[in-house]
């Protein structure tokens, strides 16, 4: 899996590209916007083609890591495939969840502003 | 133009109590699923893409409605919030909306619409904002009308709020009975108000009394009265004597003789009242009439009867068997496993092997076509474990709430009534055979079954 | 007439990723070209689900007891089916049928949550001293 990072108005924008199971989920895990409390990332995961429950697990410890567990990490673009096992997971209930990224910036910047 | 339709778990918690077999979104209304009248509204008001948010699982609905390609139209699914206003859901489906007028359709209410008005022409002038309302449901545009109102234009409708079951069942009859004329509904009949499914058999002297719709796959036996007002399901057995009348019978449920179902509605093994909202379960999720358990299923004259029967076929198959069964072991095409299956005790199981056999040759061929794969089963029949015919043996382990061995009417054989019918042998048709024979055989009707199993595996296998 | 192909991998967690891989391509063989491709995309993505859940359950499971050890992932075409079994000489393992929840932390047990909602039959047994996950799903 390749992660890259951007940033927009004080968000970071983390665009998974690939696989995110168990073998890539430390990567996402140990992530120095994941990793700090204080961060707001948004999770674009368009490119993502495959993701499993570790996978899942990875952006559920991420959320567990932020100081606003339900605001902390804002998800993006989610494909079918990917939707599908947050569906089955139940998931999708933890997170607030966006077509466009854009968008997701938004929420994420005016729930940062809010709780600042 | 597009439409979202947006739904919280709160809104339709009652229909996961009272109608627990069944997602809220496909709750039957008139034997169409709820979901499918508001997806028509979206196409008659000119959406060419529609979105279903909740905040709960819309797993069974995507498999229902698929990507909506059979509408003709784009159909997607995403999940909100609870507590999301109308103005984040926009927000989080921006990409979707686009810069296009958008119908936000709120809350689990009916529209009552009429397809005879062009909605398409209103919606594409009115102004934004709400169109409609009602107690837990809301539909509102957004965006810039692309036309003017044109003075002669009527496109009424309102909303009905689906918020229990008396209002679940005032709206299911009020679709009967303004029918075709404002709803497109499934069914095919040459006379108005009378909707019948595939495969429907009535007996002679069955009465029908209209308004009726009914679903696919059902049987109504002698003399049973239906209607007037009767909405009944799929796969569903009306047996002999029996009435429904201004009444809603929903899928795979089995009315017993002689009942009268008024006012009513069926749903499996529950009956529910829908004006005080009281229901009643009964012990087998298929069978309403199933307190009363058939005494002869377990007498001993219907073992002794089974056992000799079983004794018959093995020696009448002994020579085929000795010769093929080696054949087969031997060529690879036999293969056995052992697996634990729910015996006719509840919460006991026993072990069976599951036989396969590889039908690529002759030999295979001749052994499926005579059922030798069932022939070591046949020894359990002797012994008292198994019937000769009955339910098909269940896997334990399998998840499954209406698994017949947590109910009365559960004996696994191993041949199956399922199999002594034309029907499939699979999913709700089988189990409502099973239980219709479970309640209604004796042993003598039993030997005639298991020929015709028989027959039927035979054709079915030689014709492979 | 079924063919059988089986794979034996040493028990670490990249092994699972090639597991579900192996199993998406010969579900995308098995399923044939005359099917939608949507029906298509789904078979094979339910495969290398269910496997990348099977296989990973077996590794994590063994590095708890701290004894990695070799796996065998068994894949049986037949006309209609295909059947994947997963085998390990891992300890028993419990089943639990309850649903998981997602509110709790941290996140387990949705492996086979997972499994059993994309397949069409799963079964546990165990044989001997090895534990044997089947799943199988219709074409």
């Amino acid at each position: 899996m390749t992660i890259t990072e951007t940033s927009k108005i004080g968000i970071a924008i983390l665009s998974l590209y690939g696989t995110l199971d168990a073998l890539s989920a430390p990567e996402l895990r140990n992530n120095r916007s994941i990793i700090d409390p204080e961060k707001t990332v948004v999770i674009d995961l368009q490119q993502v083609d495959f993701i499993d429950s570790s996978g899942i697990g990875a952006i559920v410890s991420a959320s567990r890591q932020k100081r606003q567990p339900s605001g902390g990490i804002v998800l993006a673009c989610m494909n079918d495939r990917v939707r599908k096992v947050f569906e089955i997971t139940n998931a999708q209930k933890l997170f607030h969840i966006f077509d466009d990224t854009t968008a997701a910036v938004d929420f994420a910047s005016s729930r940062q502003s809010a709780s600042a | 133009m597009k439409t979202i339709l947006a739904f919280r778990e709160s809104e339709y918690a009652w229909v996961h109590e009272k109608f627990p077999c069944v997602h809220p979104l496909l709750l039957p209304l008139c034997n169409k699923p709820f979901i499918e009248f508001l997806i028509d509204f979206a196409i008659l008001a000119g959406s060419s893409a529609v979105r279903i948010l909740c905040d709960g699982g819309l797993g069974e609905v995507e498999r229902y409605c698929e990507d909506g390609s059979r509408w003709g139209i784009d159909l997607s699914y995403a999940s909100i919030h609870p507590d999301d206003s109308i103005h984040a859901m926009l927000g989080k489906n921006r990409k979707f909306c686009g810069e296009e007028r958008v119908m936000i359709v709120s809350g689990f209410s009916f529209i009552r619409y009429d397809k005879r008005y062009d909605y398409k022409s209103f919606v594409s002038s009115m102004p934004p904002g709400e169109w409609s309302t009602c107690p837990g449901g809301r539909i509102t545009l957004t965006g810039v009308p692309t036309k003017a109102v044109p003075d002669w234009l009527i496109a009424d409708l309102s909303l009905m709020p689906l918020d229990s079951m008396t209002s679940y069942y005032q709206a299911s009859m009020e679709t009967l009975k303004t029918g075709e004329s404002r709803y497109v509904l499934p069914g095919y009949g040459d006379e108005p108000e009378c909707a019948f499914g595939r495969n429907v058999v009535i007996s002679k002297s069955v009465e029908i009394r209209k308004p009726v719709s009914i679903g696919n796959n059902v049987q109504l036996l002698g003399n049973a009265i239906i209607g007037p007002s009767a909405i009944i399901g799929s796969n569903v057995i009306i047996d002999r004597e029996s009435s429904v009348e201004s009444s809603i019978v929903f899928d795979n449920t089995y009315i017993g003789e002689h009942l009268e179902i008024i006012g009513r509605i069926a749903s499996g093994n529950r009956l529910n009242d829908p004006k005080s909202g009281a229901s009643i379960a009964m012990e087998d999720p298929h069978l309403l009439s199933g307190i009363k358990k058939n005494r002869h299923l377990r007498s001993l004259p219907r073992k002794i009867v089974h056992a000799c029967v079983a004794l018959v076929i093995i020696a009448a198959f002994f020579i085929p068997f000795i010769i093929l069964w080696p054949l087969l072991k031997l060529g690879g095409h036999w293969k056995s496993s052992p697996a634990s299956f729910l015996a006719e005790r509840t919460d006991e199981t026993m072990p069976l092997a599951k036989v396969e056999v590889d039908a690529s040759g002759a030999a295979a061929a001749i052994a499926v076509a005579l059922s030798l794969d069932r022939y070591f089963r046949l020894f359990r029949v002797v012994t008292g474990q198994l019937a000769l015919i009955g339910s098909t043996p269940l896997l334990a382990g399998e998840s499954r709430p209406d698994a017949p061995a947590y109910v009365p009417a559960y004996l696994p054989g191993v041949f199956s009534y399922a199999e002594a019918e034309e029907w499939a042998a699979t999913g709700g048709d089988a189990t409502i055979v099973e239980r219709f024979h479970l309640a209604h055989s004796n042993p003598l009707t039993d030997i005639g079954l298991v020929i015709k199993a028989f027959i039927n595996r035979f054709q079915e296998k030689s014709t492979i | 007439m079924s063919s059988i192909i089986t794979l034996t991998l040493p028990g670490e967690i990249m092994f699972a990723r090639l597991a579900s891989q192996t199993a998406s391509s010969l579900a995308d063989l098995v399923i044939g070209e005359n099917r939608e491709e949507s029906a298509k995309r789904k078979f094979c993505h339910a495969f290398e689900l269910a496997v990348s859940e099977a296989v990973t359950n077996s590794v994590t499971h063994a590095e708890e007891f701290d004894a990695p050890q070799m796996l065998t992932v068994t894949f049986e075409f037949e006309p209609r089916q295909l059947t994947v079994s997963v085998r390990d000489a891992n300890p028993p393992f419990s089943i639990d049928k309850s649903a998981p929840d997602i509110e709790s932390y941290p996140v387990h047990g949705f492996g086979l949550k997972i499994i059993r909602e994309i397949m069409d039959q799963f079964t546990y047994r165990r044989d001997g001293d090895a534990n044997i996950i089947t799943m199988s799903k219709s074409l």
